[in-house]
């Protein structure tokens, strides 16, 4: 049926927004992730991208993650001379999260979640008129 | 008699096929709302005026008893549009998230409508039949 399809469509939305989350939230997590050493790499930053595709089992066409890529972006330098990690100037190398980038992110997530339960409320409350119709009266 | 092939129920059961169409396609670009390169789509409305007074039948025409009839359904039978001209972020989408939740409820809003319709009309046949409801 294709008010269960459109559910099917809308479930996969809110599932690649939470697959999203979850990367954001590692982001996050390792905002301060150093290398052990000087001459290691801190953490890099994550990007998951989304592609369109279709769900053999119902023919719906859903969204799925592409791939969780890398952030090529060059890392900050922080002047720490103290930290195991520093070089030979003091400088060490910190990951290319942004927190600002990173909240942004996390609320167009949050925003694109909702409007996908309000796509499976709406269906929901289609298919509940349809059944009304067999109530007598 | 068969009460589905009556103009005004043709009409309606059209209209909710379509709206289930609407609803589908709202549904693909609200999940697509941050895939890149993503185009908005839209279902193109049939003329349900015609419909109505007969002079169109959705799906193929059957003139001989040995044609087989076939009726629109899913979005096999309407055509989807993507919005040209619609705004689109630097990655390409064209998905505008508040313009399809207020599309989402305006056809939650018409689908409602017209099941109430269809209830009315089954009343008024029913009441015509017998009397009894």
């Amino acid at each position: 049926m294709d008010i269960t399809k459109s559910m099917a469509t809308a479930a996969s939305g809110m599932r690649v927004q939470s697959d999203r989350m979850r990367v954001i939230a590692e982001n996050v997590a390792n905002a301060s992730s150093t290398a052990a050493g000087a001459d290691g790499q801190p953490y890099r930053r994550q990007i998951l991208t989304f592609r369109e595709a279709v769900d053999e089992a119902t023919g719906a066409s859903v969204v799925e993650v592409a791939k969780v890529a890398r952030d090529s972006s060059d890392f900050r330098l922080q002047y720490n001379p103290g930290h195991p990690a520093a070089n030979e100037q003091g400088y060490v190398t910190m990951p290319n999260v942004n927190s600002l980038i990173e909240m942004t992110d996390m609320r167009e997530a949050q925003r694109a979640y909702e409007a996908n339960l309000n796509v499976i409320d709406a269906a929901r409350t289609m298919m509940a008129r349809t059944l009304d119709l067999l109530r007598r009266g | 008699m068969d009460i589905t092939k009556l103009p005004l129920f043709e009409t309606m059961r059209e209209r909710l096929s379509f709206l289930t169409a609407r609803q589908t396609v709202l549904a693909e670009n609200v999940a697509n709302s941050n895939t890149p390169g993503y185009e908005a789509k839209d279902v193109e409305a049939p003329d349900f005026a015609a419909i109505a007074a007969g002079e169109m039948m959705p799906g193929l025409k059957v003139t001989d008893a040995r044609h087989i009839a076939m009726s629109p359904s899913g979005t096999g039978g309407f055509r989807v549009r993507s919005m040209a001209g619609a705004e689109s972020t630097p990655n390409g989408n064209s998905v505008n998230l508040e313009d399809q939740m207020m599309q989402v409820s305006a056809v939650q809003m018409d689908y409602s409508t017209v099941t109430q319709l269809y209830r009315k009309a089954l009343n008024m046949i029913r009441l015509a039949a017998g009397g009894q409801r």
